[in-house]
């Protein structure tokens, strides 16, 4: 190879990437807004976010996956401990954490800091993050769970009914497995109560179950049996 | 030594080699903090996360400093003239050693711009890059002046202009938290897989050339390949941070596939190092520098390369995103690639600024081993503990702090290859400030 030609795989390696790149960043500006709910970007939303950066919190948690790795993400904190979770842990860190072995700083926040920081949290947990992090996924109906609904116009319950893959074992209308008895008939025989109940875990209910206990957040089963209730 | 202005490069090297020290020992601090329950008094007063800016800001302050050094160093031997100005060198350091100190004790008292790696106070800022100006201006009017343009010095200065310039990227308050990252990432993924690999690259092929006496000609050839590869695998492989931060789909795609295909270039360096020391046509006469010099190349593929392929995939990311892997690979990637680069120069410098032909070099073999094997241990026992929290906490569902009481131990080993580095790191540090000749050739 002469070193012409060596030239020529430098400019055009760099140019075909960058090019890329600058297209791509012209993209993502026009498709962030709907990924990110940006017309819930509200001055206090933007007020939390001064506060996250004044106190530091970053160096700490991750958020979106970045940052110190010494804290739990804060992506989802709204859904995992929500507003009063948060209000707790930031006012009275040294009660929140007597008995870890990590400890989180007392940085004596004003009431409007905490507001605008719950705010923003808040708002950082409906970013489309094509449902990262894993861990935080069981505290709120999954967004492919959600897409089906929106696409469908079907029921939250019909949704996760397919998307849990319940499907396997039960059928409906003659859809799905044997493995498990159909539902078609399942809300004239028991109340939604009684479907929450074995939907969180059948050996409580009977013993001799086959069925499993599910990874399924509360909103979750209470969604299943609200869409099963109707089944008569 | 051959011009007398390249002396501005050693008050760099000293300074660059005082910060690290600082910043392995506030690594000690960060390590402590992850196993051991400090009491609530101490945490309000110094916390995790200030701990957490001093190391990483130290770090990215003296490998630029580093750099500039390198830089001053290289420059007149490349151009065949003096520096432009040596006093705007020396004015140039004290503003950017200055404006360091004075964020680092920001940090204690709270005074910080809060986002990761980007601390450092707006206001300050300005006074960074008026710093960076003069060092452009600098070496940009010695390079026109000396009117012997090279693809080093080429491919130096782009460097460092994409360098300065990225940095602007990271200033702005940002509204939207994925926008805010998504630049955020054009600070640090285009400088560490962009940028600094150009004037890594630049400066690697210069060593090189000067202690194998490969032909010119061969040398920037292999650099115009490497080059092009960096940065055609390395822009778009941005995309790998890309994944799960509110950006379309699509970049799981884009970010695999390229940042799938950034170890390539890295293996070249390797292959592309190995050649030229095997058809070398001088006597090598100071050993240590090539074993550094083969040393940051084969690590640099282990820490960047390898460390960094493992977590790049979209599907192995989705678990491992934001854990202790991160970790793993950003001390084994910044150790091979960055630290090993500005030890290899200030190896090869330094016994020329002392006018040491022969150098004793027993006691810095000592320290480069200790360093290496040190941080190996030190990556791999934070692999262990990533992989344990990707598995308990990302796969199983248990809650944050019960798999970290999991990993507790890992941290304890982290800490004791930690206290390894640090012996290393003083030998190190001791064996470069009292480099002594040697009476006869060595090695
Ligand atoms: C005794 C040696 C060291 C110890 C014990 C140590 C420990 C640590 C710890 C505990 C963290 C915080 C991770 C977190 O966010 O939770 C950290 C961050 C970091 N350290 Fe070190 N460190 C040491 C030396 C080094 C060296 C020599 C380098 C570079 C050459 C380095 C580069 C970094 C980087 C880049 C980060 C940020 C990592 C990330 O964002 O993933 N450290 N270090
Ligand atoms: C010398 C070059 C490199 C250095 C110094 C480096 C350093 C780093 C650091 C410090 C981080 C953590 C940033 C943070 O979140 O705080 C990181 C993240 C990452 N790096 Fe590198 N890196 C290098 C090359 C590479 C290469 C070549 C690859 C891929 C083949 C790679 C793949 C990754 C990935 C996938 C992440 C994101 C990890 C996550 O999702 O948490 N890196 N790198
Ligand atoms: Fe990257």
């Amino acid at each position: 190879m002469s070193k012409k030609a060596a030239f020529w795989i430098f400019i055009s390696g760099t140019l075909v990437s960058l090019i890329i790149l600058l297209a791509l960043t012209f993209d993502f500006h026009q498709k962030v807004k709907a990924l990110t709910h940006a017309e819930n970007l509200s001055p206090q939303v933007l007020a939390g976010k001064w506060a996250w950066e004044k106190y530091n919190c970053n160096d700490c948690h991750t958020i979106l996956g970045f940052g110190g790795y010494y804290g739990p993400d804060m992506t989802r904190a709204y859904w995992r401990i929500g507003e009063s979770g948060i209000r707790y842990a930031v006012e009275k860190p040294e009660q929140a954490f007597a008995n870890s072995f990590r400890k989180m700083p007392k940085k004596n926040l004003s009431p409007e800091e905490i507001d605008n920081l719950v705010a923003f949290l808040k708002w950082t947990s409906q970013i489309d993050t094509h449902d990262w992090p894993p861990q935080d996924r069981k505290f709120k109906l999954s967004s492919e769970a959600k897409r089906l609904v929106a696409g469908a116009g079907i029921s939250v319950g019909a949704a996760l009914f397919k998307d849990k893959g319940c499907f396997n074992c039960h059928a409906l209308q003659g859809v799905g497995g044997t493995t498990g008895s159909s539902l078609d008939k399942i809300g004239s025989k028991l109340d939604k109560e009684a479907i929450a109940r074995y939907i969180e875990d059948p050996s409580k209910v009977n013993p001799q179950a086959k069925m499993l206990k599910f990874d399924l957040s509360s909103e979750e089963i209470e969604a299943l049996a609200k869409f099963l209730e109707n089944q008569k | 030594m051959e011009y007398k202005s390249q002396k501005v490069a050693y008050p760099y090297f000293v300074i660059a080699l005082f910060l690290f020290l600082l910043q392995v020992l506030f690594g000690l601090w960060l390590a402590i903090n992850y196993f051991f329950t400090l009491p609530q008094g101490l945490v309000n007063v110094f916390p995790f996360a200030t701990a957490r800016a001093i190391h990483t800001n130290l770090l990215v302050l003296w490998m630029l400093l580093g750099f500039m050094g390198g830089t001053y160093f290289l420059l007149p031997d490349e151009t065949k003239r003096e520096i432009y100005s040596p006093g705007l060198a020396y004015f140039q350091l004290v503003l950017l050693v200055v404006t360091g100190v004075v964020a680092l004790v920001g940090f204690v008292f709270g005074w910080t711009q809060g986002r990761p790696l980007l601390e450092i106070p707006r206001p300050l800022d300005f006074a960074v890059v008026i710093g960076a100006l003069i060092f452009l201006f600098n070496v940009g009017m010695t390079m026109l002046k000396g009117k012997n343009w090279t693809v080093i010095q080429g491919t130096l200065l782009a460097g460092l202009i994409v360098l300065a310039l990225l940095y602007l990227f990271g200033i702005p308050f940002y509204h939207n938290l994925s926008v805010d990252w998504y630049y955020w990432w054009w600070v640090i993924h285009l400088w560490v897989e962009g940028a600094w690999e150009m004037i890594t690259a630049a400066i690697i092929a210069w060593i090189l050339l000067k202690i194998t006496g490969v032909p010119r000609e061969v040398v920037e050839k292999w650099l115009y390949v490497e080059l092009g590869l960096f940065l055609f695998t390395g822009i778009a492989g941005i995309g790998h941070h890309y994944y799960w931060l509110g950006a379309p789909k699509y970049w799981l795609y884009v970010g695999g596939i390229f940042s799938g295909l950034e170890p390539v270039p890295i293996i070249l360096m390797l292959i592309d190092t190995f050649k030229h020391v095997k058809h070398r046509q001088l006597e090598i006469k100071n050993p240590l520098v090539w074993t550094y010099a083969v040393g940051c190349a084969v690590f640099h593929l282990l820490g960047a390369g390898v460390f960094g392929f493992v977590h790049t995939l979209p599907m192995i990311n989705y678990y491992t995103h934001g854990s202790q892997v991160t970790a793993a690979h950003g001390h084994m990637a910044f150790f091979g690639a960055y630290a090993l680069l500005n030890l290899t120069v200030f190896y090869y410098a330094i016994p020329k600024l002392k006018g040491i032909e022969f150098f004793k070099e027993s006691l810095g073999r000592v320290g480069f081993w200790i360093m290496v094997i040190a941080m190996t241990g030190m990556g791999l026992a934070f692999g262990v503990a990533g992989v344990l929290q990707t598995y308990l906490e990302r796969v199983m569902g248990l809650g944050y702090m019960t798999a970290q009481g999991e990993m507790r131990f890992w941290f304890k080993i982290v800490f004791s290859f930690g206290l390894i580095f640090l012996s290393g790191v003083i030998i190190t540090i001791y064996d470069l400030l009292t480099l002594k000749p040697s009476v006869k050739r060595e090695g």
